[in-house]
Parts: C-alpha cells; sequence; structure tokens
C-alpha cells in the first residue's frame, strides 16, 4: 500500500466507525440492550442486600448465567449483525461501497464500532456489578471482576466478528445468531466437553481463566489454546468478511 | 428497424469512452435481465429509457460496480468498477432507493461522501455541494424530516460532491416538485457542459427530452436503440413522417403533393394539411419546388411525430 493510500485509509476509518456508531445508537434494540446490561448491577444490588457477598456464588450465577450466557452474546449479536445489517436492508451500503475505499478498511471499521459498543456495554456492566458486590468481598471479588472483564473483551470481540462476517452473507444473521447463542453456546457447549474448541464461550472462559481461576465456573480450554483459537476465529472471520466485502452484489432484480 | 450500437455523445478522440458495455449481459438463474448490450458513451448527458422492468435499474448497477456482469465487459473509465474500487474516484452514483442515512444532517451526509472520497477540503466541498442542490438552508437539518425531493437532492449533492468524471442517476427526478426538477436538469446540463458523463435512467420522457437529446433505449433487457433520438426517428423508416403544413391555400396544395410518390396521405384539415411520408429527406427538398409551382406560400412545415414520445413508443411497441 502506498503512503497515500494509507493516509486515506487512516482517515476514512474514524469517518466509517463514527457513523456507523451514531447509526446502532440511535436505534430502538440499543436502549433494550442497555436494560439488559443493566441487570447484572441490579443483581448485586440484591445479592448486596440479602447480604450475600460470597464471590464464587456470585459469579456463578449472575456472571455466568447473566453476562456471560446473555448479556454478551445478545449485545454481540446485535451489535455484530447490526454493523452491516440495516445498511444491507435499506440500501444505504451502496453509500458506503460507491467509494474509493479498501474493502478490509471497511470491514474493519464496522467491527471496531461494534466491538467497541459491546466491550463498553458488557465491561460497564461487568465492572458496576462487581463494585457494588465483589470488590467489598475482598481480594478474590476484585480478581474474579478482572477476569469477567477480561473474558468480556475477547468474547466480544470473538463474537462481533464471527456475527458480521454471518451478516455478509445472510439476511437472517440476527436470528441465527440468536440461535446459535443459545442452543450451541448456551447448552451444548456446557454440556459437551468436546465441542469446546469451537466454543466462543469456552474462549472468552479460558481467558478469564488465565487471569484468575475461576473455581466455580471452571473452563475447559488452558487460556493459551483459548487465546490462539480466539485470534484465529477473529482473523478468519476478518478475512472472509472483507472477501465477502469484495464479492458484494446488489440481490437481484429485474429493473 | 435495427440500430447500431454507437457513441452516443461525442468526446474527444483522443480519450476512450468514459462508458464501455460490450457484449455484456447479466442473467438472475433463469431470469435474463440484461441481455448482450454494447455501447459507448463520452461526455454529455444521456438518458436511458425503457418500461419499467426493461432492466435500467440493473444495468446502472452494473455500471455501479455492484453487479458483476454473466458476459461481456463493462468498464467506466477504461476499469472495471466490479474489481477495481479506485475507479469510485470518479464515479458519482445515485441509487434508485429512497434511503440516506436518517441519522445524520444534510451536510454531515455530503461530508461523510467528501471524506469517504479522500477530500482535503471535504468540509468547503460539502457546503458548496449543498448549495448547489439549493439545500443551503435544510443543511442542519436531519434527513429524517427531509421530504423525497429534498432526499433526493441531497443524495446528489453526496454523488457530486467530489466532482466526478461518470456521474450515474437512477430516477433522480422521482418525488422533485417542478421547480427543483428544472433546477436539477440545469445543473446536470452544466456538469455535461463541463466534460462529465451523465446517464441518468427515466421512465418520464419530458424529463429526458428536456436535458439533453441522446437517449439509450432498453426494452426487455435488450438495448433497442442508442444515440440522438433525432437520428434515431429519421431511421425508423418503416414509419411514415407525419407533417404538418400550414400555408395560403392548404387545398390547392393537398391536390399537388398527392401526386408525389414520396407522400403516403394527405389529410385536409380546418386550419392546417396533414401530410405522411416515408422519405422525409426527400419530402423536405420536395415540398420548397411543389409549393413554389403551385404558387402556394408555406407558412409554417412542422414534423408531427419527432418528440421522444413518438420514437419510445415506436420502440418499445415493435
Amino acid at each position: 500500500m502506498t503512503g497515500t493510500s494509507m493516509s486515506r485509509s487512516v482517515s476514512v476509518f474514524p469517518e466509517i466507525v463514527r457513523v456507523t456508531m451514531r447509526q446502532m445508537l440511535g436505534r430502538r434494540r440499543t436502549l433494550l440492550l442497555l436494560l439488559l446490561a443493566a441487570l447484572p448491577p441490579l443483581l448485586a444490588l440484591i445479592f448486596r442486600a440479602a447480604g450475600q457477598i460470597e464471590v464464587g456464588t456470585f459469579t456463578l450465577r449472575v456472571f455466568d448465567v447473566v453476562s456471560m450466557t446473555i448479556v454478551l452474546p445478545l449485545a454481540a449479536v446485535l451489535f455484530g449483525t447490526g454493523a452491516f445489517g440495516a445498511e444491507q436492508d435499506d440500501g444505504t451500503i451502496l453509500y458506503l461501497l460507491a467509494k474509493p475505499v479498501r474493502r478490509w478498511v471497511i470491514v474493519l471499521a464496522k467491527a471496531f464500532a461494534a466491538a467497541t459498543l459491546t466491550v463498553a456495554m458488557t465491561v460497564a456492566s461487568v465492572v458496576l456489578a462487581g463494585v457494588i458486590v465483589l470488590l467489598p468481598a475482598g481480594g478474590n471479588g476484585a480478581s474474579a471482576t478482572e477476569a469477567y472483564v477480561g473474558a468480556m473483551v475477547v468474547g466480544s470481540l470473538c463474537y462481533v466478528a464471527l456475527f458480521l462476517a454471518l451478516s455478509l452473507f445472510t439476511r437472517r444473521a440476527l436470528v441465527i445468531g440468536i440461535g446459535y447463542t443459545l442452543v450451541w453456546e448456551g447448552a451444548l457447549s456446557s454440556l459437551l466437553p468436546g465441542i469446546a474448541n469451537l466454543s466462543i464461550r469456552q474462549y472468552a472462559l479460558g481467558v478469564a481463566d488465565g487471569i484468575f481461576q475461576l473455581h466455580s465456573v471452571p473452563s475447559r480450554l488452558p487460556p493459551t489454546t483459548a487465546v490462539i483459537l480466539a485470534v484465529i476465529l477473529v482473523a478468519v472471520a476478518f478475512v472472509i468478511s472483507t472477501w465477502r466485502l469484495m464479492r458484494f452484489e446488489l440481490s437481484g432484480g429485474s429493473d | 428497424m435495427t440500430v447500431e450500437p454507437q457513441v452516443a455523445n461525442s468526446f474527444a478522440p483522443t480519450a476512450g469512452p468514459a462508458i464501455e458495455l460490450v457484449n455484456a449481459a447479466r442473467w438472475y438463474g433463469n431470469v435474463v435481465a440484461v441481455n448482450d448490450i454494447s455501447f459507448a458513451l463520452g461526455p454529455g448527458v444521456t438518458g436511458l429509457l425503457g418500461p419499467n422492468g426493461a432492466g435500467k435499474t440493473t444495468l446502472l448497477h452494473m455500471l455501479a460496480g455492484f453487479l458483476a456482469p454473466s458476459a461481456g465487459t463493462v468498464h467506466v473509465l477504461g476499469r472495471s468498477p466490479n474489481s477495481d474500487p479506485s475507479v469510485y474516484r470518479q464515479i458519482g452514483l445515485v441509487p434508485e432507493r429512497e434511503s440516506v442515512y436518517s441519522f445524520l444532517n444534510g451536510y454531515e451526509y455530503v461530508r461523510f461522501n467528501a471524506r469517504l472520497q479522500g477530500m482535503p477540503n471535504a468540509d468547503s466541498a460539502a457546503r458548496s455541494a449543498i448549495e448547489r442542490v439549493g439545500l443551503g438552508d435544510a443543511a442542519d437539518r436531519p434527513i429524517g424530516t427531509y421530504s423525497k425531493g429534498m432526499r433526493q437532492r441531497v443524495k446528489v449533492a453526496g454523488a457530486l460532491v467530489h466532482d466526478p468524471q461518470v456521474l450515474l442517476l437512477d430516477e433522480p427526478f422521482n418525488g422533485m416538485d417542478p421547480r427543483q426538477r428544472l433546477a436539477m436538469m440545469d445543473l446536470l446540463g452544466q456538469m455535461a457542459s463541463a466534460g462529465r458523463t451523465i446517464l441518468f435512467s427515466s421512465h418520464i420522457l419530458e424529463e429526458v427530452e428536456r436535458v439533453g437529446t441522446d437517449i439509450l433505449v432498453m426494452v426487455a433487457g435488450r438495448l433497442a436503440a442508442s444515440g440522438d433520438f433525432r437520428a434515431i426517428r429519421a431511421l425508423m423508416t418503416d414509419r411514415p413522417h407525419s407533417i404538418t403544413i400550414h400555408s395560403s391555400d392548404d387545398r390547392k396544395l393537398a391536390t399537388t403533393l398527392m401526386a408525389d410518390p414520396s407522400v403516403f396521405a394527405v389529410e385536409l384539415g380546418q386550419n392546417a394539411l396533414s401530410v405522411r411520408t416515408a422519405h422525409l429527406s426527400a419530402f423536405r427538398q420536395m415540398i420548397a419546388e411543389t409549393s413554389r409551382r403551385a404558387d402556394v406560400r408555406l407558412m409554417e412545415v412542422v414534423p408531427a411525430d419527432e418528440s421522444l414520445e413518438s420514437v419510445f413508443d415506436y420502440l418499445v411497441r415493435r
């Protein structure tokens, strides 16, 4: 890439990120997600009021069941599929693609916007809940919170990369994504140890385990393996998304 | 009648055509949307005409690089827009779909286009483009509050903000009121005069006729004709030309004209004479001499069916 085209890519990147974020934040579903993300801090308040501030119990019942299984996948599927999805639905993607911008730059900017929103929402939710109930519990509480922050970051990047790629192949990416998170990630990956290598939830838990040993929610992958698999997933999804966008075609029509 | 594909506009002979299709086709499964089309366009305004379902939008999407040709080649400024995004630096696109980023205001939307084009002076270019389409007063309003005509105009502003060599517009006048249409037509005319190549689709013949004389007519996925519509009309030899004549003595002139072999039919109206002929140029030469010999003074000789509508109607129905 020449210096000129590199500087052009650098200048268009924040522009695409800005517009994508405004687009996604303006949707009603983002408000619903905010309400969902507020659930762990609310539960933390309840736990604290009830005097149940045992680290293992809280991480298992709230961070694992609510944050990892519901908030993270749903936020990632909505932002990940929404980065391109709405523009494909209403045709405004043409305004983006009819520009002399390399397709990988567009994919990277869209993924960055979706991942930033997902990370911000899920990490804020975990940190807030941790501050309310785990930090007062002492040393392990802070470490457990840090571990789940790591899990949210890794999980957000992987889920967003996967769902963004999916949205470039099908208009039903949202439905398929929700189905995947509920059935595959929510149920099968916990029940069947053999598919841990194909579970983003397990990648995230593996990384969390590397930060702090979560005895209550044991991961099925060693941290190093989890990081390697997560990196491979993100890289493959990025390459596939770019390839797909380079071959973007409008759906049929006779006029 | 066969009208061979040709360069519809004049352009500098040293430069290649801005738009060139060679045996281009596009099909979806068993449906052929664009069938073996060849033409080349240089600077100027060309109207893309055709009934609904003729393949106009498919053709524009192929030119814009959003549909790869199933066969043949499509080149814009010598490059394939489907595989070389750098060509978009010289292409402005106004798609038919009404949707624009409704959460941005008009100025932000046009500036977004300018920045993605890598323009160093994106802010001032955006202001200038907004003014050119007459949206200066509404530039700071969200596009979501715009009328249909305003959205069309902001789309045009976004497409021309980087002063492209080639402008592709799909039904650009949709939703505009008559005053806005005239202003937009003037704008396209100015850009064409400045050497830009402009191709716009429309199903409203008056719009096309008003903007220019060069047309591409698509019927059922095929290119039925291309070029100056008046020249195309002249080639339609299997359809007699109608001519209306006002003279000092219509009855006498009618009698004289009936003896001429180039005249098919003569109809004497209340205030005018209507003549049908297969050979317009021969008739034009003959009428002056014939009227002089008959001692009839010609007040007016007007072709009655040389409108674009007449040409279009003929091409679509035949």
